[in-house]
């Protein structure tokens, strides 16, 4: 199967993590400029918006200054035609609206360095005027106007009129200029606006795609990554099954292996014991005869013969003897230990208290001769597991410990369980003369012993309890010092689920 | 008694010291019959079924019979004894080192008369085979009728 570089994974992920957070700060960007873009046109826009008012409230107030020129300047000449008073009231009223207007016009454009030397001159025009028709006026009241010098008055107006027309149109061209120079303005801003925006969507459209693209990419990785993991566990649960398989075969195979192997080898024992009876009988014989041939024929024997026959030739039959012995002894606990393994196991619910005091009846008469207790602390927990091999387990610790007690203090056995998930941990702790540490291993391997060999033994007991432990899917360990008791530790399935059965 | 001197023993045994041992402790039983050895399937199943000395064409015997041989199991021996018309009735006693509870029930199965298993503690041994001794010199043993 296709196997992508397992540091892949991470590196890429820091890498999707880092283009993600630069896209976010990217359209972030873009969000704000554009943003920042639309605000600032919106503030040229109410700029121009306000500057477009004001040129037509200047050209607005030159032209209501017009109005009351005109106004005042017909009145006049009626007057001066025909001086009728209430012609003369018109001109009053006309002429008495100038200066304000020109005030409001000067106020307006009081920001504006060429428009006020325009409006101060209007003032002056419109003065001049003023003193001209007042004059004019005057004589016309006063009854002293001459045919020809009141032609001459009614013109006397003219040019300064012309005048104040110029300069007013000047004004107003002045006014346009500026409304043409911020149009220009406006559109440029607008132009800006318009720019600043598209580059914002351009980024904004580049980091979708981006962020799209990197998303899809990656999502494909994540697949991909999960169908591979997939395959994986689906191999792995295979291979595990396989190798459950491999391994129960194997041990099946030790365990008929040490059988027939153990099996074998008794029969040659048995002619190796066999004979060696019939050689200590034989023995027997012929020391009886020698008896008898120093009895009735002292000159027959020699020293060699007698001692032949009473002491090497017993001797080395009980040599042989006891090694045989000894051999017998060794094979039938493999052979023991693999009959065990072949043993179908069978889970019961079990009662460990009162296994505890079957053990302790048992061991009833040796404790009370050594002065030894055995105690069971607290409720020991519920557990189903195979009775023989529980009880095989606790009596061999159980009895260890009291054959191991210190001879210098009174034993004391004790007994402990507990329950931890889905594991029963029961403690066989004693106060006896303990374990070297070097050995804590040792001491579980077939025909190994620890400390003074002062027991009878052959090194089988815990072996036995260690296979029967595994077999029950549990574990032992052992805590110990020289001289300090030894704690051994069982931990032991709640339920024992799939009993395995070697001979399936 | 007299037609018990007539039963011959046929012995299949592939180690030598064994079949002494069991000769010997037969003797000292006072079992004087004639012991015939041996030590392949072979040439056993030869002497049962073909020899003219042979239990099938001449007169009543009695098999000790070991499982472990070199040449085959002694259990297909058994059942090849016992599947016979005529060596049926012969009593076959089983003398092995083989103590599983699934091989004696299969030699019972097969019609196996006594099963022992040889004690290794060679003074249990000698008892047993002293005791089979006695047990010989009692039982009656069925004549077998050559087939004309």
């Amino acid at each position: 199967m296709a196997r992508s570089d397992p540091s892949s994974s991470p590196a890429s992920h820091d890498q999707l993590r880092r283009t993600l957070i630069r896209c976010l700060a990217v359209g972030f960007g873009s969000l704000i400029l554009a943003a920042l873009a639309t605000a600032w046109l919106t503030k040229r826009s109410r700029e121009h918006a306000a500057s477009v008012t004001h040129t037509y409230e200047v050209e607005g107030a030159i032209a209501a200054l017009r109005i009351p020129i005109w106004r005042s300047e017909a009145a006049r000449r009626g007057y001066m035609i025909t001086p009728n008073p209430a012609v003369l009231d018109v001109y009053r009223d006309a002429s008495g609206q100038l200066m304000p207007t020109l005030d409001r016009l000067a106020a307006l454009t009081r920001d504006n360095m060429r428009q006020r030397p325009r409006t101060a001159r209007l003032r002056a025009l419109l003065t001049q005027l003023e003193a001209i028709r007042a004059a004019s006026i005057r004589m016309v009241g006063d009854g002293t106007v001459s045919e020809a010098s009141r032609a001459e008055s009614i013109d006397a107006s003219v040019p300064i009129l012309l005048e104040i027309n110029r300069v007013a149109r000047a004004m107003v061209a002045e006014e346009q200029r500026l409304l043409a120079i911020r149009a220009a303005r406006e559109a440029q801003s607008l132009y800006a606006f318009y720019v600043a925006l598209t580059v914002a969507g351009v980024f904004l459209i580049i980091v979708v795609v981006l962020t799209v693209v990197t998303l899809t990419r990656y999502t494909n990785d994540l697949r991909a990554s999960r169908d591979q993991l997939r395959a994986l566990a689906d191999s792995l649960e295979d291979t595990v099954q396989e190798r459950t398989a491999d391994l129960s075969r194997a041990n099946h195979e030790i365990q008929r292996f040490a059988y027939i192997v153990s099996h074998d080898l008794r029969a040659p024992l048995v002619n190796v014991l066999g004979f060696t009876s019939e050689l200590e009988a034989a023995t027997q014989v012929l020391a009886r005869f020698v008896d008898r041939v120093e009895a009735e024929a002292p000159v027959l024997v020699t020293r060699d013969a007698v001692a032949a026959a009473r002491d090497d030739l017993p001797e080395a039959i009980s040599f042989i003897r006891s090694s045989t012995q000894k051999m017998d002894r060794l094979i039938n606990a493999i052979l023991k230990l693999s009959r065990e393994g072949r043993r179908v196991i069978t889970p019961e619910p079990l009662d460990l208290a009162a296994i505890v005091a079957d053990i302790r009846a048992t061991l009833h008469h040796h404790i009370d001769a050594i002065g030894a207790r055995i105690d069971v602390n607290g409720p020991l927990p519920a557990i189903a597991s195979d009775r023989l091999a529980i009880e095989q387990i606790l009596s061999n610790l159980i009895e260890n410990a009291v054959k191991y007690l210190d001879q210098g203090r009174p034993g004391r056995v004790v007994v402990r369980g507990r329950r931890t998930n889905d594991h029963v941990a029961l403690e066989i702790a004693d106060n006896g003369r303990g374990i070297d540490p070097r050995d804590h291993q040792r001491i579980f391997d077939l025909f190994r012993r620890s400390g003074v060999q002062d027991q009878p033994g052959e090194g089988i007991g815990l072996a036995h309890v260690r296979a029967l432990v595994h077999r029950l899917g549990g574990r032992i360990e052992v805590d110990s010092r020289l001289g300090q008791g030894a704690t051994f530790r069982l931990f032991l399935p709640t339920t024992l689920t799939e009993p395995r059965n070697p001979r399936s | 008694m007299n037609s018990h001197h007539t039963v011959s023993i046929v012995m299949i045994e592939d180690d030598e010291g064994h079949a002494r041992l069991i000769e010997k402790n037969i003797r000292r039983a006072g079992i004087l019959n004639d012991i015939t050895h041996f030590t392949d399937g072979t040439s056993a199943l030869g002497f049962l079924f073909n020899s003219p000395d042979g239990p099938a064409l001449n007169g009543p015997a009695l098999v000790l019979l070991d499982l472990n041989l070199p040449d085959m199991s002694g259990i297909d021996i058994l059942a090849r004894i016992k599947a016979d018309e005529t060596l049926r009735r012969t009593p076959v006693v089983v003398l092995t080192t083989t103590d599983d509870k699934v091989e004696i029930q299969r030699c019972y199965d097969l019609g196996c008369n006594v099963y022992i298993t040889k004690p290794v503690d060679y003074e249990s041994f000698a008892q047993a085979i002293r005791q089979l001794g006695l047990f010989l010199s009692v039982i009656q043993v069925p004549e077998v009728e050559p087939e004309s």
